[in-house]
């Protein structure tokens, strides 16, 4: 391959990881518990711009021609961390009042206002994180010292990523795969018999939309500095739609199924835009894009809700030998 | 002082379009249950409808009557043409929220595809500042806050004094046992949608004469402060959202006199929030518990 192609190869195999990271996040708390985040592309955006912010240096060393608050300029693992707990507290800020008492499509409505409510923050103050400009030279992790060629940078990165993405893809299946995550489901499929369990529906809702919150700003954070940008732009509160689209797609609360949809969906049908038979205008070819992902959601929702990959219908039954008392309460999962 | 009063007209006339909005996206979504996103693209739709007609040299309050009527059609269109399906094929409250926000996407970019991004504005003629004490509104800001105050009144007549208002009213609070005592549910609930596209489709073009440019996406954008101003008020409650529309219209536009104008939405969303934590179901919560959704 040449360099090009190298490079070319390197940064969608870059995005394919960020969005299963995000899409995952995403999965834990719509597919798995239920919880409709429409908001979920903010903590995406908290984690760039905390990641920018941990690692671009004070304001005033690049000539000063954009302006932030904060500017710390912390070594490699750091500013990622932060960006994570930034997210995570977030999160919990906007759990706390979003996610009382309502129902589920209440709390959707908060989320979208949520949303649009953080761009317009980020635009007006400028001082804040540099308004419409959004932040740029947004140092890459490791580039001084590694000092590799663009496309041999790409694939450290890519590898980078995909050791997180596997991370992240671990914790996720270490949760969704255990007595804590049929609870999850049970926030999902029937919050009254959770309650009734003595497990506290809204506490999971918490906990989810903090984990996945924390998620989310990993993604942005590597994607921030895998393009070393970051603008309001590029997270107005339909790019969340994106993530809901790959995760029905490939199959809500099915970890192979949301990482499928996170490569067909929130990777695949860009790169397909780019080849229609439409011109190169670039409103329309934005808009096409945007049209494609809204059939492909009602269509999937219409054809095939479970989605690619649906979600493992599981059965239990008694531990063999513990029929005599009930209460024991092991099960064992049917294949 | 001046500048309190002159804000607080600002004020009611923002109020008044959000108020237009505001009852109907909550009439529709009370009694069909459905969280209809795409409200915002029928409002923009209405708009671009008007623009076509108004550039004809068609008065703009005729194009406001002609809107209202695209938009009763849309929004009858979308309930019985893709929602109203999506429903009997199952698709649950979840779903149907992902439905109407994927619909509002492809609604808007559609539209966006054929008009291009630019913004638009509408030939108003006159626009002579009338003085009335310490206001000052030009004649269009008056005509919205009388038709606000004309949609309000027909409103409550139509909930209050007639039979379709109440087995509306009936549907709202719980839909098995309106249709155990034999209300046609489908056809109220098409009924409901009409009134929200025609209210959805007048407040479109209204809100693209009060902010003068407007582009593809300004109705989807503006369809945030309307579900902020229904949920204040208690989502699903018409009058709630006649009191949300009025609180959160003048906050902000006092609140855009006094401070940085870019941000007097983040006042009404703050609005919002601080009401949300006194009462999680805003102000005038009549439902708020889970329901069917009527197709």
């Amino acid at each position: 391959m040449s360099a090009a192609t190298q490079l070319y190869v390197s940064t969608l195999v870059v995005y394919f990881f960020v969005n299963a990271i995000a899409c995952w996040g995403l999965d834990l708390q719509f597919g798995v518990t239920g919880v409709l985040n429409f908001a979920f592309v903010v903590f995406q955006a908290a984690g760039a711009y905390a990641v920018a912010l941990f690692s671009l240096g004070p304001a005033s060393t690049s000539g000063g021609f954009q302006r932030y608050v904060g500017g710390y300029d912390l070594p490699f693992p750091i500013p990622l961390v932060g960006a994570m707990l930034v997210g995570a507290a977030l999160a919990a800020v906007i759990g706390w009042v979003g996610l009382r008492r309502l129902r589920a499509d209440y709390q959707a409505m908060i989320m979208l206002v949520v949303s649009v409510v953080a761009t317009l923050i980020a635009n007006s103050e400028i001082g804040l994180v540099n308004g419409p400009a959004g932040l740029s030279l947004i140092p890459r992790p490791l580039a001084g010292v590694l000092n590799l060629a663009p496309a041999r940078y790409s694939w450290f990165f890519a590898g980078l990523c995909g050791l997180l993405c596997a991370g992240v893809g671990f914790v996720c299946w270490r949760l969704e795969y255990s007595p804590y995550g049929r609870m999850l489901r049970g926030v999902r499929e029937n919050e009254q018999a959770v309650e009734a369990l003595g497990r506290s529906a809204r506490r999971a809702r918490m906990q989810v939309f903090i984990l996945g919150g924390a998620f989310a700003a990993l993604s942005g954070a590597l994607l921030a500095e895998f393009v070393t940008a970051w603008a309001p732009n590029g997270w107005e509160y339909p790019e969340t739609f994106v993530f809901f689209t790959a995760v029905i797609v490939g199959g809500r609360g099915s970890l192979w199924g949301v990482a499928l949809g996170a490569a067909v969906v929130a990777v695949g049908v860009q790169q397909a835009v780019q080849y229609l038979p439409i011109g190169s205008d670039p409103t329309v070819l934005a808009s096409v894009e945007w049209i494609i992902t809204g059939v492909v959601t009602l269509a999937f929702i219409w054809f095939r809700p479970q989605g690619l990959i649906p979600e493992r219908r599981r059965r239990f039954r008694m531990m063999p030998g513990l029929r005599e008392d009930p209460h024991a309460g092991l099960l064992e999962e049917v294949a | 002082m001046s500048t309190l009063i002159s804000a607080i007209g600002f004020g009611c006339v923002t109020a008044a379009i959000l108020a237009i909005a505001a009852v109907g996206f909550t009439l529709q979504f009370s009694v069909s249950n459905v969280l209809n996103l795409a409200f915002g693209s029928v409002m923009t739709t209405c708009g671009f409808v008007a623009y076509a007609l108004n550039s004809h040299g068609i008065n703009i309050w005729i194009c406001v009557v002609i809107a209202a009527g695209a938009g009763g059609l849309l929004s009858l269109g979308l309930n019985s043409l893709l929602y109203g399906p999506f429903i009997r094929h199952g698709t649950n409250l979840f779903g149907m929220v992902i439905v109407t926000i994927a619909t509002a996407l492809i609604i808007d970019r559609t539209t966006q595809a054929i008009v291009g991004p630019g913004f638009f504005s509408y030939v108003v003629g006159s626009s002579q500042a009338v003085r009335f004490a310490d206001f000052v509104l030009t004649p269009e800001q008056i005509a919205t806050i009388v038709l606000a105050l004309a949609a309000m009144g027909t409103i409550h007549w139509l909930l209050r004094y007639t039979r379709m208002g109440k087995s509306m009213r009936a549907l709202a609070s719980n839909v098995s046992l309106a249709r155990a005592c034999g209300i046609p549910t489908r056809r109220v609930a098409n009924i409901a949608w009409v009134t929200s596209g025609l209210l959805g489709g007048v407040a479109g073009v209204l809100l693209f004469i009060d902010t003068t440019t407007f582009s593809a996406t300004s109705g989807s954008g503006f369809l945030i402060v309307v579900i902020a101003a229904a949920v204040v008020g208690g989502i699903g409650s018409p009058y709630g959202a006649m009191a949300g529309a009025f609180l959160v219209g003048v906050t902000s536009e006092v609140a855009a006199a006094y401070w940085n104008p870019e941000l007097k939405d983040v006042v009404a969303f703050g609005l919002l929030a601080a009401i949300l934590l006194v009462r999680p179901k805003g102000i005038f919560a009549e439902i708020a518990t889970e329901k069917e959704v009527v197709g």
